[in-house]
């Protein structure tokens, strides 16, 4: 515990980042890349079909893209970023150490990825005939390719904190960047990007595009898309899902917070929902019924959301895989601190030595360094509020609970620290629960 | 000073990636990138309402045209300030990161609101610009769709410039008491803020000078770009004038010590300061031609003079916060070399 910490006492200070992560999934992944390929795949269409409107139509996209992605997907990039510092600042601040040149490149990429798409929209009318028309296409996919670079760098990094594989021998940051996971994870992510973009469009061009001369065409485009998409986001799906560590693999169900049968159910009816919607996309297009699309707009939201906290979870009880626990620690501070005490090694701590008169102070600080990165005293997600879970332990229960939680509940962390620290702790816990029951 | 009980983590195991040197070249340069373009943002927001406003109430359709324009450009830059603030945000970040991360966490929740804040100030500012003719009889409506968006864009500077004075006082962390204690709490927080709110006018001014003189060498510029392109010389000649004040009365907020290097105590930072306001009284000798005589020659010049000074301000401002710290770094050393024995994989 070496800086200030901030607590959502409500909400979790966990499900912060994971509420501005699912945002900004939603956006990076649906709209700045599967939305900007099926946009320059549409100007090309019309290109080739001289169909004047279709190509009014994907400007008008392309001006919902640049509105969508400047505001909400830009600030929540930034935002994980922003959010982690205060939430995660351990983990953020080491990962920024191994990555740092990877941001770099990705930053200089993503100036290039707004900059081509100003261009492109602003020149839409300019650049209208001709060879300007093929400039402007150019322009459009190079702008497709740059937004894919951006993901393409991040995804290095995030498969890292799952995975990262040498690194934690070697240092290296190859060995970092190019990990386990990295290949199947970016080849998931992008056919999902494409099979998103579809499924969160699909019900505001039924909605809103009355006109059947570009309806339909777009619908096209969007059915040859998903033929490709669809298929292959299930394969990389299956070769991801291998390529994760055993034990993380085993928290899937338990992470997203539903009895299994519920989550198998839920996910095939998913599925079955969308190869339905892509077939009818490909069969009727005429008459796609619009609850359907807003079916699919809800379950491809809905499985973000599902992924996100999966990805984030099962990751426990580390925060960089076999590196860093999920709320800071490291083995090296580990070791130190059970030898001198948790406390005695936290920057922040005010109490330093535990006496009868400081115990529920320490035993608070010692809550908000290692227990607050996932639990709230009594936050919204039962699961998590510890007035929930400890509710009727005695204290001497819960003391003797604490050393050796993470062999019970293998998703949390050890205890660090010494045996007056465990009884501060205990002490603090007990009185709080006890305070809100 | 006793700075062995200060809350100052040690620095993480992991080695900071790269050349300090470098790296601290890059925070200046990226950080004047940004904030130039954070400026113009500031600017064209701002004027846009200020020239609806007027144009409301003096009933002109020109001066609601020149607002027009400067929405149409507020909402450009803004992506692209945005953008680059990326790189600075990561350097900092990077090399002080004890003091950074602390400060930032001191005001956590201010912090993470910076999104909510930019996000619905971004939303609006597509509204303003895309509604201005479908609002043309709601124009009351419209005015307040962007003076709530500029307020926003007002704001927001103050929790970042918090943070970065926060940084330079470990000495005080101890008593702070969340970012709107902070914002009365530090001292050079609103000498810093108003320096940056003139630099921005001036910075906007200075970029339609700019742009619509770049423009009329293609083609004639119409009367709402001239008049756009001669007030906004005029808007940097009298806030360049008042920055000498500004700069002036930020300079004098800084601690004793830090004011004397500027003044004979470092060669260095003297020479950079003497220049910087000699070049300032230079650019408003020639800011002052333009108003009465605008030429190719001293519009080359002006841009010349606006870049060296914007890039002395920036390296003044590094040294400013590399001077603060010095002492403390001296005790709380940064990782320069990866230390192993802390770097241990979890078995």
């Amino acid at each position: 515990m070496d800086f200030p910490i901030v607590e959502f006492p409500w909400f979790g200070n966990g499900n912060i980042v994971a509420l501005i992560a699912i945002i900004h999934v939603l956006i990076s992944h649906g709209v700045a890349i599967g939305a900007t390929a099926i946009v320059v795949s549409t100007e090309y269409y019309a290109m080739q079909t001289k169909n004047a409107k279709l190509d009014q139509l994907a400007k008008q996209l392309t001006k919902w893209i640049v509105i969508i992605t400047t505001t909400v997907g830009a600030m929540t990039g930034v935002g994980i970023w922003l959010s982690t510092m205060v939430i995660q600042p351990d983990s953020i601040g080491s990962l920024l150490r191994i990555f740092f040149w990877a941001w770099v490149t990705e930053w200089v990429i993503f100036i290039g990825e707004v900059v081509l798409l100003l261009i492109y929209y602003y020149t839409w009318e300019k650049w209208k005939k001709g060879k300007e028309k093929q400039k402007h296409l150019n322009i459009g996919i190079t702008l497709a390719v740059f937004s894919w670079l951006t993901m393409a760098i991040i995804t290095g990094i995030l498969a890292a904190k799952l995975t990262p594989g040498r690194w934690v021998e070697t240092l290296s940051f190859w060995n970092a960047f190019f990990n386990p996971t990295y290949l199947p994870s970016l080849a998931f992510r992008t056919f999902l990007a494409v099979t998103l973009a579809i499924s969160l469009f699909t019900i505001f061009v039924r909605l809103f595009v009355k006109d059947k001369d570009v309806r339909l065409p777009l619908f096209r485009i969007f059915s040859i898309w998903g033929a490709i998409s669809l298929p292959a986001t299930f394969i990389f799906g299956i070769w991801y899902l291998k390529s994760i560590p055993e034990q993380a693999a085993k928290l899937i169900v338990w992470s997203t917070g539903l009895p299994e049968q519920t989550f198998n159910v839920l996910n095939l009816i998913a599925f079955a929902l969308i190869v339905v919607f892509l077939i009818w996309l490909v069969i009727r297009p005429k008459k796609l019924p619009a609850v359907l699309a807003l079916a699919m707009f809800i379950s491809a939201i809905g499985f973000i959301g599902e992924f996100e906290v999966v990805r984030e979870s099962i990751r426990k009880p580390y925060i960089i895989y076999n590196y860093m626990y999920v709320n800071g620690i490291t083995a090296a501070k580990a070791e130190a601190m059970n030898r001198d005490g948790y406390l005695a090694h936290s920057t922040i701590a005010k109490v330093k030595t535990i006496t009868e008169e400081n115990k529920i102070e320490a035993g608070r600080e010692i809550y908000e360094g290692q227990c607050l990165a996932c639990h709230t005293i009594d936050g919204w997600r039962s699961k998590r509020a510890l007035a929930n879970r400890l509710q009727g332990w005695p204290q001497k229960s819960i003391e003797a609970f604490i050393p050796s939680m993470h062999q019970v509940r293998p998703m949390m962390p050890p205890f660090v620290g010494t045996k007056e620290e465990v009884e501060a702790l205990a002490a603090y816990l007990y009185k709080v629960v006890n305070e809100q029951n | 000073m006793h700075i062995l009980q200060l809350a100052i983590p040690p620095d993480f195991p992991l080695p900071i990636p790269g050349n300090l040197s470098l790296l601290e070249f890059l925070i200046v340069l990226t950080f004047i990138l940004h904030i130039v373009f954070v400026n113009f943002t500031l600017s064209f927001a701002t004027g846009a309402v200020a020239l609806e406003g007027a144009g409301i109430v003096k009933k002109s359709k020109r001066l609601d045209d020149m607002a027009r324009i400067c929405s149409f450009h507020a909402s450009i830059h803004k992506s692209i300030a945005v953008v680059l603030g990326v790189a600075p945000l990561l350097i900092v970040s990077v090399i002080y990161t004890q003091y950074f991360y602390t400060s930032t966490l001191l005001i956590g929740k201010a912090w993470i609101s910076i999104i909510v804040l930019l996000i619905t100030a971004f939303l609006l500012l597509y509204v303003y610009k895309f509604s201005w003719e479908k609002w043309e009889n709601k124009k009351g409506l419209h005015f307040f769709v962007g003076l709530v968006a500029s307020a926003i864009l007002l704001f927001i500077p103050l929790i970042f410039i918090v943070n970065i004075v926060s940084m330079l006082y470990p000495e005080k962390w101890s008593s702070a008491n969340g970012f709107f204690h902070s914002l009365f709490y530090y001292p050079q927080i609103w000498q810093r803020y108003a320096h940056f709110v003139l630099a921005s006018l001036a910075a906007g001014g200075f970029y339609m000078y700019f742009y619509f003189a770049w423009k009329q060498k293609k083609q004639p510029l119409s009367d709402v770009e001239q008049s756009l392109k001669m007030g906004g010389v005029k808007v940097t000649f009298w806030i360049t004038l008042l920055q000498l004040l500004f700069g002036s009365l930020l300079l004098i907020s800084f601690r004793r010590d830090i004011v004397l290097l500027f003044m004979g105590d470092d060669l260095l930072l003297t020479v950079l300061l003497l220049v910087s306001i000699l070049l300032t009284i230079v650019l408003c000798g020639l800011l002052y031609i333009v108003t009465k005589k605008d030429t190719q020659n001293v519009f080359y010049a002006s841009v010349i003079c606006f870049v060296l000074i914007v890039a002395l301000m920036g390296w003044m401002r590094h040294e400013v916060r590399e001077s603060y710290l010095q002492p403390y770094m001296d005790e709380h050393p940064r990782t320069l070399d990866v230390q192993k024995e802390n770097v241990q994989p979890i078995k």
